[in-house]
């Protein structure tokens, strides 16, 4: 296998900014009229970043992530990923990774992985050994065989994470990943998540209701309004990285997480 | 002494079944004409081995045939309804109405447009097994977890990738038990339209038997039937595994690794 983290770096470092949402409004029919889902994101997430959206239950996290994989069209507005309009899924371009374990149980974990590559037909040897690839980088090696009914929670959302990188996409969007999962194994798989991201260098937008999981991982935490979604702040998170499951209870990660607590409580 | 296995339970009560089958017309208990002794029956079944295997015959073939209707058409239609909204809310109620109805009263009608031959036992029977496979397909479809064509999307499917490599797996199962009900509702339908009226058939001959009071032959005939749903439900469960392999599969010998948490450890396989 080549070094994935090398070609992806290469290809980050050409484009500097490796989403770009503009003017992105999004309205949809509801039973009594329009009902505004999203209202004027902007947005611009340079590569390499990794970005935690947070913000109250309906305030549209999960339409702006469908929009940004190109699974449903924005009312108005526009979303370049590498520079390009985002019109339709591009897995070549955004892999997306969900909050429920989506992977089909009649698959083993590595036709599962490989999937993606089945649907654009790539020749049966390389899928497998790029899918075998991807499973050794999220910790499975070996469990290529199993179905998923077979693997813990944790294992399948590795699983998923695998599916989400295996045709090495500058972006992963990730739906609330672990939010099924219990407390340690979240905190585990964020730790993980970060391994991964670390040794692939991907563009990560993830969204997820857990202030200490946003601050844990991101390199910046967007905060979203309650309905229609607007983007009420952009909050740096300077601690340094690698992290460690000993920030958490530094004064700087509870100010932090403080900060963004009171700007969802006090949002309108 | 150890407990017996629910299988050796089984064929011990399937066994002193049989044996009281032989026992109770001999004994008295019951008169012959009420159940004939299982040798008895054999005999008989042994003498009209050429009629029984004939009758055979065609209900086998009036089976196979009511099969692949019911079973092609159901799925079909079950695909349709199941797939496409507008149709599935004007036609879902009508078809399980008409499941409740007790189609057998169409019966006499099928004969009116067929005739006694194995064409209305075809037809009769087709119907009779269409419902339960076009209803479960229907469910089958409609019942597929949204996030599996969601992330199907998110990957890049088209249309027809979506169709055979999700809708389809994904539905196997509730089908596969369809597919079982309606089979055996079509070996129902033909036994039964044999019964009523005809000229052929295993039906026919438990009809012709019992006119002539000929107990021996009706429970030879019934011999026969119950082998032929008997084989038929063990084919299908054999496909069901075959099929449901991914539901199953190490099960009993990989027992489930541990936690996500911290390094994984790669088992010896693979």
């Amino acid at each position: 296998m080549q070094h994935l983290a090398h070609m992806s770096a290469a290809q980050n470092a050409q484009a500097k900014t490796a989403v770009e949402v503009r003017g992105l409004s999004h309205v949809y029919a509801g039973r009594e009229g329009a009902v505004p889902a999203l209202s004027d994101i902007e947005l611009d997430v340079p590569a390499g970043r990794f970005v935690v959206i947070v913000g109250p239950s309906g305030c549209g996290k999960t339409s702006l992530l469908m929009m940004l994989a190109g699974l449903r069209p924005p009312s108005s507005g526009t979303i370049l990923c590498d520079g390009r309009p985002i019109t339709k899924p591009d897995p070549a371009r955004v892999g997306v990774v969900f909050q429920e374990a989506s992977l089909y149980p009649w698959l083993t974990a590595v036709e599962n992985v490989e999937f993606p590559l089945v649907l654009k037909h790539a020749p049966r040897a390389e899928r497998r050994a790029r899918a075998e690839a991807m499973l050794k980088l999220v910790g499975l090696d070996g469990f290529g065989t199993r179905y998923p009914h077979e693997l813990s929670g944790g294992m399948k959302q590795r699983v998923s994470i695998a599916r989400g990188l295996v045709q090495d996409p500058p972006v992963l969007l990730m739906d609330e990943p672990f939010a099924a999962l219990d407390e340690q194994t979240r905190m585990t798989m964020g730790h993980e998540l970060l391994r991964i991201w670390s040794q692939t260098a991907k563009t990560v937008v993830f969204i997820t209701h857990s202030l200490t999981e946003a601050v844990y991982l991101a390199d910046e935490v967007i905060v979203m309004s309650a309905r229609p979604g607007r983007i009420l702040d952009r909050i740096a998170i300077d601690l340094p990285r690698p992290r460690t499951y000993q920030m958490m209870a530094t004064d700087l990660f509870g100010r932090l997480r403080e900060r963004i607590w009171e700007q969802i409580r006090t949002s309108p | 002494m150890s407990r017996p296995s629910p299988r050796t339970v089984r064929r011990l009560i399937g066994l002193a079944l049989l044996v009281l089958w032989e026992a109770i017309p001999r004994l008295g208990i019951l008169p012959e004409l009420f159940i004939p002794p299982l040798t008895k029956t054999l005999y008989v079944l042994w003498l009209d081995r050429a009629i029984y295997a004939a009758a055979l015959l065609v209900t086998l073939y009036e089976v196979a045939v009511a099969m692949l209707i019911a079973c092609g058409v159901g799925i079909l239609v079950g695909a349709v309804v199941g797939g496409v909204a507008s149709v599935r809310n004007l036609m879902l109620p009508v078809f399980s109405s008409l499941y409740a109805v007790p189609i057998v009263i169409l019966y006499p009608v099928f004969t009116a447009w067929f005739g006694i031959g194995s064409e209305s036992k075809i037809a009769f029977a087709g119907v009779y097994g269409f419902f339960p496979v076009m209803l479960s397909t229907a469910a089958g479809i409609r019942t597929i977890d949204e996030q599996y064509l969601l992330a199907a999307r998110s990957m890049g499917a088209n249309l027809p990738q979506l169709i055979g490599r999700v809708v389809i797996p994904a539905s196997i199962p509730t089908v596969l038990a369809g597919l079982r009900l309606g089979g055996a509702l079509t070996i129902i339908g033909v036994v039964v339209s044999e019964m009523l009226t005809s000229a052929d058939g295993i039906g026919y001959l438990v009809t012709k038997n019992r006119t002539t009071l000929d107990s021996p032959r009706v429970f030879a005939a019934i011999v026969i039937i119950l082998a032929l749903s008997v084989v038929f439900d063990l084919a299908v469960r054999r496909i069901e595994r075959r099929t449901l392999i991914w539901q199953t599969a190490g099960r009993r010998e990989r027992p489930m690794a541990g936690g996500a948490r911290g390094p994984v450890p790669a088992p010896s396989v693979a």
